[in-house]
This record gives structure tokens, C-alpha cells and sequence, in this order.
């Protein structure tokens, strides 16, 4: 009864709603995907979070009221692209209990943005550019250097499901657990699992690499333990690009050297055949 | 105490510093000494849970940070110190932590006044403060990144922006 | 030629703002991003061969934060469409045009990092903008000051493109024929040493402890299978 009381004379303090409906959650959901449409380098995410989320606060609040809060969401913010769905569920849950008037929040929502923006940010970053784009890129790049045209598509595909899932699943959640979604984070040790991700890309580049020597070898009819032999100057220019040497640097430098050796190496052929022939 | 790192990132921990700090000066341990996050139980717990639990994370505030570090409990480990604000660096220093280096990752002043880089929004106490401690010899360079350079923040030229 | 430039360009635009604006699907990482315009310029093999040599390299560098990391989506589809369209010009093929192709591109990529850095600069006016509406009272306003941030992206997308193409076009013909025969002593190594270079980076940069060793041990494992086997 006191809700009903609530929602008939809500209008009188510019609230509207105390719900946000399925479809303009989905509406959010779509506008989560240009999120960084407009990322600066003051507010980073922050004006794409209040694009997001403008269709929901229009639900919930009305005139001078969503003039206010909107102006509450346009300041800093950046979480990582994959988890901001959760981020936006959760304040939305938030929202609309602040809208509603029925329970005290515990936090302000402001503060719970800014609470969970920088670890989100910190276990997506690891989790995903750190390990699931090498390890996906690693098992394509089999494919591609096998010269099977799916590769793209592999990679496209298999590198998806996962932040497909945490994109959908947890706005899901986020949205109906609001505050407590960050118990999920809390109790599944992402940043482990991002770990065991990395050491596994590491192991999968590490065949590829075996993978692609080899097949050069075997096709330029040299012998194979040679192969080993790349090791040495890839363990050197992995030394060299952890002391932070540019990557175009390295690039110039090796096919430099391949190029020259290349050029002597054909001359002194030359140069013995013709020493052999003058004798 | 074994200091690696020195930054000063109003983000604290997040993936500039875990993704590629971390592994450039092989730190094993961060210290992020900040007030206002030692006294939230939720958001220490949560930039907790952002780390690999193979390292170690000690968050206090600025005056508890720095008689963790003076005392012996962090000698085996490779420490990267983490302030929020220059304010906090400097407070450090007058309680007595010696430092070498300060590297500046991100800051973000409100009403900022002069911007170092594209990451480094600085308002006028931070400038004083900075100059309190490149005075007392401790050098500080801008660099977000390992993979950008490192530049001393004086060849910043500060683009003075009267703003609001 | 223009309607390969044409093509060439669209797919910067779409991977371009895929890389940061819109939906990170990943068609903006080499691998995807190079086969998929050689394939719609007629020539899906060379995507493929570039896609592997390109992708590794900047893998390593990654777009935390504020870090803007180099371009590597343009210099996949730039390499592609110049040694396809050089191609037919100049009347030649092989993996020489094509590693020329790309080394020119990488170098020339660089501008990327610088347009992508505007691009963020830029959009703190529209920031700005987005202010001024709220306080006039305009939430509508407000919304299209975001998506007006896709125009700077698309631009800086296009630019790169531009200037790598611009650049090719007229440094390639004129390099190739100085490096065409010595490099085809070398071109099948440098070939299989980009995606290497790259691996190596990743393998320098990333956090994981005793990385280099969990490598060593795998590219051994692997390579004495194929070997025995």
C-alpha cells in the first residue's frame, strides 16, 4: 500500500517509476556497445556511461530532477569495456532503489562507481587483453600460417564467447544483485584465473612458434635441429623488449640483419664458387 | 625496504600498474598508501580483489604505509609504493620515507590548472607540492606507461589553462 | 585502383572504431582486419600472410587506461591493400612487394598513435559540451555530443589509412626495385621471423613470472614431437 502511495504521488518529486522496464534495459545493454564512442582523456568512459544509462534515468526520474542526477554521471569514470555492463546493472538496481525512496542506500552511487571502476578495470585489462587475446590469437595462428581462410573467423568466434558472456550474463547479474554484485568478483579470484590464462597463451605461442620454424625448415630442405637454434635470439629479444626497447625498433633491427646476412651470405656462395672455378 | 616503483596514479591499482608495471620492475608486493581507501573496509577489500593473490597488497593509510615500510617486514620484497596525490607523496616525505624517484602515472584535479600530458591534470597545490619535492632532490618524471619515455616533469611545459 | 582505395577505406573505418569507439568485437586485430580486405580486393592469401606477420607484433601493448598503443589495425589493412593494388600496377608479385609493402606500413603507421591521440584530446571539448547542454537544460543535446566522438575516431582511422597509403604508394614503386633481388635471398626468413619478433615482445612484457621459461620448455616439447614423430 505504501508503495502504491508511493508511485501515484512520485510525479510531485520528479520521480516516475520505481522500475526500469526489460525492454529499455535492453536498450541500455545496446548502448553499453558505444560506450568509448566519445573517450577523452579527462573523463575517459564517463560521458558514454551517462549516454548508456540516459534511457533508464529518463524511466525514473522526470524534468528538473533527471536534469540533476544526469549531471551526477558525467564526470570521470573508466572501467574496462567487457565489465562495464555489470557496473551499469548494479547502478541501475541502485537507481531505481534510490528512486523508489524504500530502502537508505548503503553507499552513495557515485562512490560505488568509483569503487568499482578502477578493480574492474585492473581485473578485465588482465583477464582479457592480457590473456585471453594472446591465447585466442595464438590457437588462429595456426590455423592462418597452415593457410586455413577460416582463421579470421576462428579467432573472431572464439575470442567472443567469453566477453559475450560476461557482456550479457552480468548486466544480468548486476542488475539483480545491484550493490552485492561484487561478491561474484570477490569470491571467483579473477585475477588468478587471468594468470592461469596468460601462462597458457605463453605455453600456445610457444608451440606456434616450434610450429612455424619447423615448417620453414622442412620446407627449405635444412635440417631440423637447426630449428632449436631460434631460441637464443628470441630469448635475447624478449631480454631487449622487457627493458623497453620499441617494437618497430626490434622489427628493423632483426629483418635488417636478416637482409644483410642474406645479401653476404648469397655474395661469399658466389665468391666460393668463383675462387673454386678459377683454381 | 626495497622500493622499485614510486608512482603517483589517482586510479591506484589498476591495469597500467598491474599489466605493465608490474612486469617491467618485477615488483612482488604493492603498497598503496591512500586515507581514504584504508579507511573503507569495502573498497580496500575490492582493489584487493583485484590483484593475483600471488602478490602481496598492503593498503594503509599514508602514516601507517610508511612505518610499514620503515620497519623490516618488506626487505625481501620488491615494493611498489602508490599514492593517490602529490599531497600524499609529500606527507610521506615529511613523515620520514625516503625516496628516490617518483614517477607520475595519472592525475586527475578537478579544477585543474595546468596539464603536464595527456593523463596529468594538475591544479596549483599540486605544482607546489611536486616543487617541494624536486627541491629536496627527489626526481620526478612523467610516464604512464613503460613503453612511453620517460620525461622529466619540468620539460613538461605546463599548459596553463585558466578553467571554471 | 580507387575502388580497391574505396574498399580499403571502408574497412578502416569499420576496424578502425571497432578498435576503440564501438562494440571491441577484435575485427580490428590483424588477423581478422587483413583477410578481410584482401579477401574483398580478390586476393585472400596475401591478407593471410600479412595477418600472421602483423598480428603478434603489438599484441603486447595493451590498451590500458590512458595508453594509446600503435595502430596495428591500419598497418594490417594498409600493407594489404597496398601489395594487392601495387600488384596489378607495377605488374609483379610475390612476398617481396608484399614484406616491403608492410615495413613501409609500419613505419608509417606510427602516425597512428598521434591521430588516435588527437582524436582522445578532441573529444574533451564534447565533454565540455555535453556540460554546457545539461546546464541548458537539453538532455538530447547531450546524447548527440557522444556520438559525435565516432566523427573524431572515424577521422583519425581514415587519416592513418590515408597517410599509409599515400606514403606507400609513392615510396613503394620506388623502393622496390632497389630491394627486390636482394631481398628475395631473405624475404621466406623475414617471414618467419615478424610473428617471432613479436612473440618475443609478448613474451618480455607479460605478466607472468618465469615467462620465458614456460616458452622454452613448450617450444622444446613441440618442436621434439614434430621432429620425432
Amino acid at each position: 500500500m505504501c508503495l502504491f502511495w508511493h508511485v501515484i504521488f512520485a510525479d510531485v518529486a520528479g520521480v516516475k517509476m520505481t522500475t526500469i522496464p526489460r525492454k529499455t534495459r535492453l536498450y541500455i545493454w545496446f548502448r553499453l556497445l558505444l560506450l568509448q564512442a566519445s573517450w577523452n582523456f579527462e573523463r575517459f568512459q564517463g560521458v558514454g556511461f551517462f549516454y548508456a544509462l540516459l534511457p533508464g534515468l529518463r524511466k525514473l526520474y522526470r524534468k528538473e530532477k533527471l536534469l540533476e542526477v544526469s549531471k551526477r554521471y558525467t564526470g570521470y569514470f573508466n572501467t574496462h569495456v567487457y565489465l562495464a555492463p555489470m557496473v551499469a546493472g548494479a547502478v541501475l538496481k541502485l537507481e531505481e532503489e534510490r528512486a523508489a525512496g524504500t530502502s537508505e542506500p548503503q553507499v552513495e552511487i557515485a562512490d560505488f562507481k568509483e569503487m568499482v571502476a578502477a578493480p574492474y578495470a585492473a581485473i578485465g585489462d588482465a583477464l582479457f587483453w592480457g590473456g585471453l587475446r594472446p591465447l585466442v590469437a595464438g590457437i588462429a595462428l595456426f590455423f592462418a600460417v597452415k593457410g586455413i581462410f577460416w582463421a579470421p573467423v576462428i579467432f573472431v568466434v572464439a575470442y567472443n564467447l567469453v566477453p559475450a558472456w560476461f557482456r550479457t550474463v552480468f548486466f544480468v547479474h548486476g542488475y539483480r544483485r545491484g550493490m552485492r554484485s561484487v561478491e561474484f568478483i570477490q569470491q571467483h579470484k579473477l585475477p588468478d584465473w587471468a594468470i592461469h590464462t596468460k601462462e597458457a597463451a605463453v605455453v600456445v605461442l610457444g608451440g606456434l612458434s616450434a610450429f612455424m620454424v619447423f615448417s620453414h625448415l622442412t620446407q627449405q630442405q635444412l635440417p631440423s635441429w637447426l630449428g632449436m637454434l631460434t631460441l637464443i635470439p628470441m630469448v635475447m629479444l624478449g631480454l631487449v623488449a622487457r627493458k623497453g626497447v620499441s617494437t618497430v625498433l626490434l622489427i628493423f633491427i632483426t629483418v635488417g640483419s636478416i637482409f644483410l646476412l642474406g645479401v653476404f651470405w648469397v655474395d661469399m656462395t658466389k665468391l666460393i664458387t668463383l675462387l673454386g672455378m678459377e683454381l | 625496504m626495497n622500493l622499485v616503483l614510486t608512482r603517483i596514479d589517482n586510479r591506484l591499482i589498476h591495469g597500467q600498474v598491474l599489466e605493465t608495471w608490474v612486469p617491467f620492475v618485477k615488483a612482488d608486493c604493492i603498497v598503496v598508501a591512500n586515507d581514504a581507501i584504508a579507511g573503507n573496509q569495502l573498497k580496500k577489500m575490492m582493489m584487493q580483489a583485484s590483484v593475483p593473490s600471488r602478490m602481496r597488497v598492503e593498503i594503509g593509510t599514508v602514516v601507517d604505509s610508511v612505518a610499514l615500510l620503515k620497519s623490516s617486514q618488506l626487505d625481501k620484497c620488491r615494493t611498489m609504493l602508490l599514492f593517490g596525490t602529490p599531497a600524499d607523496a609529500v606527507r610521506a616525505y615529511r613523515a620520514g620515507l625516503e625516496y628516490k624517484q617518483l614517477n607520475l602515472g595519472n592525475l586527475h584535479a578537478d579544477k585543474w590548472q595546468a596539464q603536464l600530458s595527456c593523463t596529468l591534470f594538475l591544479d596549483t597545490t599540486d605544482l607546489a607540492d611536486l616543487e617541494l619535492l624536486d627541491r629536496a632532490g627527489i626526481k620526478i618524471t612523467s610516464r604512464c606507461i613503460p613503453a612511453d619515455g620517460e620525461r622529466s616533469w619540468r620539460k613538461l611545459i605546463p599548459v596553463v589553462k585558466g578553467r571554471n | 585502383m580507387i575502388s580497391g582505395l574505396t574498399i580499403g577505406a571502408l574497412i578502416a573505418l569499420m576496424c578502425g572504431l571497432d578498435r576503440v569507439a564501438i562494440l571491441q568485437v577484435m575485427v580490428s586485430r590483424p588477423i581478422v582486419a587483413a583477410p578481410l580486405t584482401a579477401f574483398l580486393l580478390g586476393e585472400p592469401l596475401v591478407g593471410l600472410q600479412i595477418g600472421v606477420m602483423v598480428e603478434l607484433l603489438w599484441l603486447a601493448r595493451l590498451p590500458v587506461g590512458a595508453a594509446v598503443p600503435p595502430d596495428d589495425t591500419q598497418v594490417a589493412i594498409g600493407s594489404s591493400a597496398l601489395a594487392i593494388i601495387l600488384a596489378q600496377r607495377l605488374d609483379t608479385s610475390g612476398i617481396e612487394l608484399i614484406l616491403l609493402c608492410l615495413l613501409v606500413a609500419v613505419l608509417l603507421g606510427k602516425v597512428g598513435q598521434y591521430f588516435d591521440h588527437f582524436a582522445r584530446q578532441h573529444n574533451v571539448r564534447l565533454a565540455k559540451q555535453v556540460d554546457d547542454a545539461l546546464e541548458r537544460g537539453s538532455l538530447l543535446r547531450a546524447e548527440l555530443q557522444h556520438l559525435r566522438g565516432l566523427g573524431s575516431f572515424s577521422l583519425a582511422a581514415i587519416v592513418t589509412y590515408a597517410t599509409i597509403m599515400t606514403g606507400g604508394l609513392l615510396l613503394v614503386p620506388l623502393l622496390l626495385p632497389l630491394v627486390q633481388q636482394p631481398l628475395s635471398y631473405s624475404s621466406s626468413w623475414v617471414q618467419l621471423a615478424l610473428p617471432l619478433v613479436g612473440i618475443a615482445v609478448i613474451l618480455g612484457t607479460i605478466n607472468v613470472s618465469r615467462a620465458i621459461t614456460l616458452f622454452c620448455a613448450s617450444f622444446g616439447m613441440s618442436f621434439l614431437l614434430m621432429w620425432l614423430v
